[in-house]
């Protein structure tokens, strides 16, 4: 009998001992094999670039010349003593680097989506550029940064593939692995796609670059990551030493154009000063409104109040859109004016965020939970890129296709972030909590005012570019962005007409990017 | 933040060589054929705790508060075995910020316990334990709702050694040590970062723990009284980042110590009360923790030998 129950413990034991429970935190992602190369890519219309030939890349070294022989040397040297290293960077690309940027950008945004924490005298020191390995790191990327983030990184890596595309047609190179079959592999799918700019080196160079002014304390694993790209291109036998360094030097100076525009584009000054914010109160007390207070203690300067309003005072600021022009349509398109905060309307709307707020069952919970993508999350912008990382997947789009699809997903959301934005900060209205105390939240309550809610606007315009780009699917990403926008109301943090205004708002904002679409010469 | 209620649970239940809550007289287990039950109230709160290393406080949290009610009932299948289970319902409130009070039934704990030896030593006598424990959460509680959610919804497994001296004069030592593997836990999100990396599924890894505990008492009779100090240690999981929430995962350390009175009541007999306090001298990802504890136990004997 003691045997028995010794054994049955050893046994026991080596169980708890040994369970293997691994998590990959790499996306799971397939092989790309576009279903079509896009050749005619040269030819759609530029997000920022005046023209896809603008930046001139020279002709290639000859097939002939020593220079390019000893290139394909190297690959027959390197992939005769490729490590294990190596070739999982090869396989982790091989997904395509569009969506790993994508994977790369998302938890770069969940990096720094930390709120300053208050310092020892009860204030929120500001993320500065200048320090951005301080307390607070530099940024905090925030939904509006991040918004901004996304869109700059995408569109910069759209433009400077269509460019790239151009300049394939133009020298029509043949890859390592077609020009000298016989010795050097195919390591991944072969192509048609000539290559030369390489491609990988543009979106490593063009995303590296950008990623870096907005991420400056991820300096290294930025570089890293771009790298290993451009090595993984080589050591597939998918690009030489001449295709690459074009890719790169393309890559970096469209990313410069972008960068020159993220320098001037108002999001410096969108913090606004302590004068600006009591402005804002003041005009709201003086249109005989309560004013949004923030409710953290201690209590929190509001969040970037002038990335969507442009004038407050003197001051003119904002920051810059994509396809919405700001002056004459974010005005224009602007929600109107919520009820009252003494109306019996507003009453009615706090009576029916309390009612949520008391009565929280496990399935409204599961949906606040699933798309509250607050601090230390990479934001509802990114909670998009997500779902449409899936989508551009299971396509089978050539890179050029893919950025284009995260392009006008990001232009949109970030566009739809400025005109919330705006919203919020001209009406600047009282949360729920605000207006009763006795309403708890399932989840944090941001920092700015209520009227109208950016998970609404973000998911009204992000399920309106899905819809575009995937028809068939277009009812399943209306019906996750309107879950996405009650679940700030179940979650006691948002009244209804925020989560319905602010869904129409954004689909209103996207259809600026999606006319962009229709007439860019992809179709 | 503070999930300790699982752990301070596993503890009460596997060192029961060190604490003896069920014993009804010498002996280290209980007697075959006899049933002690009962339920056993706890209040733990903290202000401060340790996001990572740093020691600090939230005014948006302000005072953390767990309040549990946990059912216990052990079982003497032979004078070397024992089986014992816990279910709690648990209760936590943040007493400033907006947060929301979270309450529910948390986990079901299964023990098993068996003494392996148990040999004559100078004044006294030796003996050595083993355990086993089960855990499972009984309810669809989330556990991504940190500090204020009730558990960390994770099914465990979990084998614990445990020597034991007592003397003949009542005094005793005990150690005791235990490593709990914990299986993985799902949120309702389909993507998080934690530990300097981002995940882009709704899985989580969670890193086992390993957990000693030693004290030094007297038991004779009716009363039963010790001091005790537990170590906790996650073996893996990172720290809560600058003014980040706490996640499921963290690698969540506690030093604690602690006190115990049990004492057999002359009247109703077989009732015994319980109490026990302990504070947390050290951690990493958790509040600083006070928590007292309080119990009503009753025991029931299936046969007419009492001993």
């Amino acid at each position: 009998m003691k045997k028995i129950y010794t054994l049955t413990i050893i046994l026991a034991l080596f169980v708890v001992m040994s369970c293997d429970k691994d998590v990959q935190s790499v996306q799971e992602l397939k092989t790309l094999t576009p279903a079509d190369t896009d050749a005619n890519a040269g030819t759609w219309k530029p997000v920022l670039l005046t023209s896809n030939s603008q930046i001139i890349v020279p002709a290639p070294i000859a097939i002939s010349s020593q220079a390019y022989q000893d290139d394909l040397q190297k690959i027959r040297d390197i992939q005769g003593s490729l490590t294990k290293a190596q070739r999982n960077a090869i396989e982790y690309w091989s997904a395509g680097g569009i969506l790993r940027w994508n994977e790369i950008l998302r938890g770069l945004v969940a990096k720094f989506n930390l709120p300053p924490a208050p310092n020892n005298l009860g204030a929120y020191p500001a993320p500065d550029a200048e320090n951005p390995f301080g307390d607070p790191n530099f940024p905090f990327a925030n939904p509006p940064y991040a918004s901004r983030a996304y869109s700059y990184i995408t569109a910069a890596q759209y433009d400077a593939l269509k460019a790239a595309w151009y300049w394939k047609y133009q020298h029509n190179r043949q890859a390592p692995y077609d020009i000298d079959p016989s010795t050097i592999q195919a390591l991944v799918p072969k192509s048609t796609l000539p290559s030369y700019p390489s491609e990988d080196a543009v979106m490593s160079a063009v995303s590296a670059e950008v990623l870096k002014l907005l991420f400056p304390a991820a300096v290294e694993e930025i570089t890293l990551k771009a790298a290993e790209q451009r090595n993984a291109a080589l050591w597939s036998g998918k690009a030489s030493s001449n295709d690459i360094s074009a890719g790169l030097t393309l890559g970096k100076a469209v990313a410069t154009l972008f960068t020159d525009r993220a320098k001037t584009d108002g999001m410096s000054t969108a913090i606004g000063t302590p004068a600006q914010w009591k402005l804002l109160s003041e005009n709201a007390i003086a249109r005989g409104e309560i004013p949004w207070v923030s409710l953290e203690t201690p209590p929190r300067p509001p969040m970037l109040p002038f990335f969507g309003l442009r004038s407050i005072g003197a001051a003119t600021v904002g920051v810059k859109t994509w396809n919405v022009e700001y002056g004459t349509k974010i005005a224009a398109e602007r929600p109107a004016e919520p009820p009252k905060t003494a109306s019996s309307e507003m009453a009615d709307e706090v009576a029916e965020v309390r009612y949520y707020s008391e009565n929280v069952t496990r399935e409204r919970l599961a949906i606040v939970h699933k798309w509250a993508d607050g601090a230390g999350t990479y934001t509802p912008p990114g909670h998009w890129n997500e779902i449409a990382s899936h989508y551009i997947e299971a396509s089978n789009f050539s890179e050029v296709r893919a950025a284009r699809a995260f392009a006008l997903l990001n232009m949109a959301v970030h566009d739809a972030a400025v005109g919330c934005w705006e919203t919020k900060y001209y009406y600047f209205n009282p949360r729920p909590c605000q207006m009763d105390a006795k309403i708890k939240t399932a989840t944090g309550v941001p920092n700015f005012p209520a009227y109208t809610s950016g998970h609404s606007t973000f998911s009204g315009s992000a399920a309106t570019v899905l819809s575009y780009l995937f028809p068939a699917d277009a009812q399943y990403f209306n019906e996750q962005a309107n879950e996405a926008s009650l679940s700030r109301m179940y979650g006691g943090i948002h009244y209804r007409s925020d989560c319905q205004m602010g869904l129409d708002h954004g689909k209103r904002i996207a259809n600026y990017t999606v006319n962009f679409a229709k007439a860019d010469g992809s179709n | 933040m503070k999930r300790t209620l699982l752990i301070t649970a596993l503890i009460l239940l596997l060192s029961a060589g060190a604490m003896r809550a069920q014993t009804v007289n010498d002996g280290l287990t209980m007697p075959a054929k006899t049933f002690c039950t009962g339920f056993m109230f706890q209040h733990d709160q903290w202000k401060n705790y340790w996001e990572g290393t740093l020691k600090r406080d939230n005014q948006n949290i302000g005072t953390l508060t767990t309040q549990s009610l946990m059912y216990y009932g052990v079982y003497g299948i032979s004078k070397k075995l024992n089986v014992m289970a816990t279910v709690p319902y648990v209760w936590t409130k943040a007493s400033m910020g907006t947060l929301r009070p979270m309450e529910g039934v948390q986990d079901l704990t299964l023990a098993a316990k068996y003494r392996l030896l148990e040999v004559p030593a100078g004044p006294g006598k030796f003996a050595t334990f083993v355990a086993g424990a089960f855990s499972t959460p009984l309810t669809d509680y989330t556990p991504d709702f940190l500090p204020l959610s009730i558990g960390l919804a994770s099914t465990t497994l979990s084998g614990r050694f445990t020597t034991n001296y007592q003397m003949n004069n009542g005094l005793y030592i005990n150690a005791s040590a235990a490593y709990t593997n914990r299986f993985n836990v799902k949120l309702d999100r389909p993507a998080y970062y934690t530990d300097d990396k981002y995940y882009s599924t709704n899985e989580v890894w969670m890193p086992n723990v390993f957990d000693f505990i030693v004290d030094v008492g007297y038991h004779k009779g009716p009363l039963q009284t010790e001091v005790f100090y537990t170590q906790m240690n996650t073996l893996g999981g990172g720290d809560i980042r600058r003014q980040d929430m706490p996640f499921v995962s963290n690698k969540m350390n506690a030093s604690r110590v602690g006190a115990l009175v049990m004492y057999y009541l002359p009247f109703p007999k077989n009732m015994a009360v319980r109490l026990s306090g302990n504070y947390t001298v050290a951690g990493r990802n958790v509040g600083q923790t006070t928590s007292l504890l309080g119990g009503l136990l009753y025991t029931f004997y299936f046969t007419k030998n009492k001993d």
